[in-house]
């Protein structure tokens, strides 16, 4: 791992899920470090750390272990200009299967391979099937007991690589209220329409959420909605949210976040 | 008992078209049910999302959201973010499981008060179709 971030590729520092004490906590280190105990077989959205980690890193490139999933996440954060792609070395992770099965995921291989093998993709979600071929009213009842569960401890906000809002607007009172929980049915909803155009399908809200509400459900169903009606998908460096364009394609600025 | 339902109804008109218009209307004394609550912004961009997903999830039967026609935004491409979110707002309460059509979107000119009219008129029928709120029985 070290050889091929630092000697290969010229890495200054390394992100890196490792195991320390019994515990595999996420690890950044510098050049020369020794790199420990490496655990590549967890799953879990580097690029959440990286978000917090950058601005503590001035100087030197960066190389993070990115799945898929982180790539795409990457990709999201260098558009909005978060983080400069140039500081930034990708050392590709491919999911086992098990991984892939757990996400449902249909994108699962990296833009470069350099540790695990590459495996097949899964299709569809089961579950996000079921939930559109059932009546509305019972979708409802589906979802409302589901977001009955939220305890509102704001995991899926915390541990979602593209929540990077500096402002979250789940966290005013106009929206959500302060005290009592389940925080309301518009909770998830007002979160979904946020994460519409950069969702990047990592499952982390699912995985981290104590009362297992199936999140990751969700933002599969309303990508493929954001799919047909925009033609967009998250995740590619190059394609600009179709909701800071117009309706001819032109670039806006970003939304302004005071009104 | 569904002739018996007066859905209430939020519309949320932008001041430089659609607030006008239903000025228009009114002092035209055209006339239109009264179950819409109409609340003035400043452009039609500035209805978040936000505020149309509480609304509902707090048991408002429909929300009309009106702005100028495209082209004619006071502030240039207002309508425009307008006009590719409301879809998406749309599907989010269709995979939830309410009716999409509990919301809706329509263009309002400053001269257009008999469309204001229809524009109420058509929508509190719908509304009316579709029944109550089903989030207005569900305590959370």
């Amino acid at each position: 791992m070290a050889r091929v971030a630092f000697d290969e590729r010229g890495a200054d520092h390394l992100l890196l899920m490792r195991e320390e004490h019994g515990n595999v906590a996420p690890a950044l280190i510098s050049k020369g470090e020794d790199v420990g105990d490496v655990r590549l077989d967890i799953p879990y959205q580097l690029i959440t750390i990286l978000e917090t980690v950058y601005s503590c890193v001035p100087k030197g490139k960066i190389a993070v272990i990115t799945r898929r999933c982180d790539e795409k996440a990457l990709a999201e954060l260098t558009k909005r200009g978060y983080v400069d792609e140039e500081r930034m070395i990708k050392i590709g992770l491919a999911c086992s299967r098990e991984q892939i099965a757990m996400c449902r995921c249909s994108d699962p291989v990296p833009s470069k391979v350099d540790f695990g093998e590459p495996n097949k993709p899964v299709p569809t979600d089961e579950l996000s099937e079921r939930l559109s071929k059932m009546s509305p009213d019972a979708r409802l009842q589906f979802w409302v007991k589901q977001f009955r569960k939220c305890n509102k401890c704001f995991a899926c906000t915390h541990n979602c690589p593209v929540c990077f809002c500096d402002d979250c607007v789940l966290e005013e009172r106009t929206f959500v209220p302060e005290q009592g929980i389940p925080p309301g049915l518009s909770f998830h909803m007002i979160r979904s329409y946020h994460l519409i155009d950069k969702c990047i399908e990592c499952g982390e809200c699912e995985r981290s959420c104590p009362a297992e509400i199936p999140l990751l459900t969700l933002r599969k169903m309303l990508a493929r909605d954001m799919k047909e009606i925009h033609g967009f998908v998250p995740g590619d460096p190059k394609t600009v949210s179709p909701l800071n364009t117009t309706l001819e394609g032109e670039p806006m600025e970003e939304e302004c976040d005071e009104c | 008992m569904m002739t018996d339902f007066r859905p209430t109804i939020l519309a949320f008109c932008c001041n430089w078209c659609s607030y006008a218009g239903a000025d228009l209307a009114g002092v035209s004394r055209l006339q239109m049910p009264p179950n819409v609550h109409v609340i003035r912004v400043m452009c039609s961009a500035s209805v978040k999302p936000e505020y149309v997903l509480k609304a509902l999830s707090q048991g408002v039967d429909g929300v009309l959201v009106l702005g100028c026609h495209i082209g004619d935004c006071h502030y240039m491409t207002g309508n425009h973010r307008t006009a590719k979110r409301i879809p998406l707002v749309q599907r989010i309460l269709k995979e939830t499981g309410i009716d999409e059509k509990r919301l809706k979107l329509d263009w309002v000119s400053a001269a257009e008060g008999e469309k204001f009219q229809k524009v109420i008129t058509d929508f509190v029928q719908d509304v009316q179709k579709l029944g109550p709120n089903p989030l207005r029985e569900v305590r959370f």
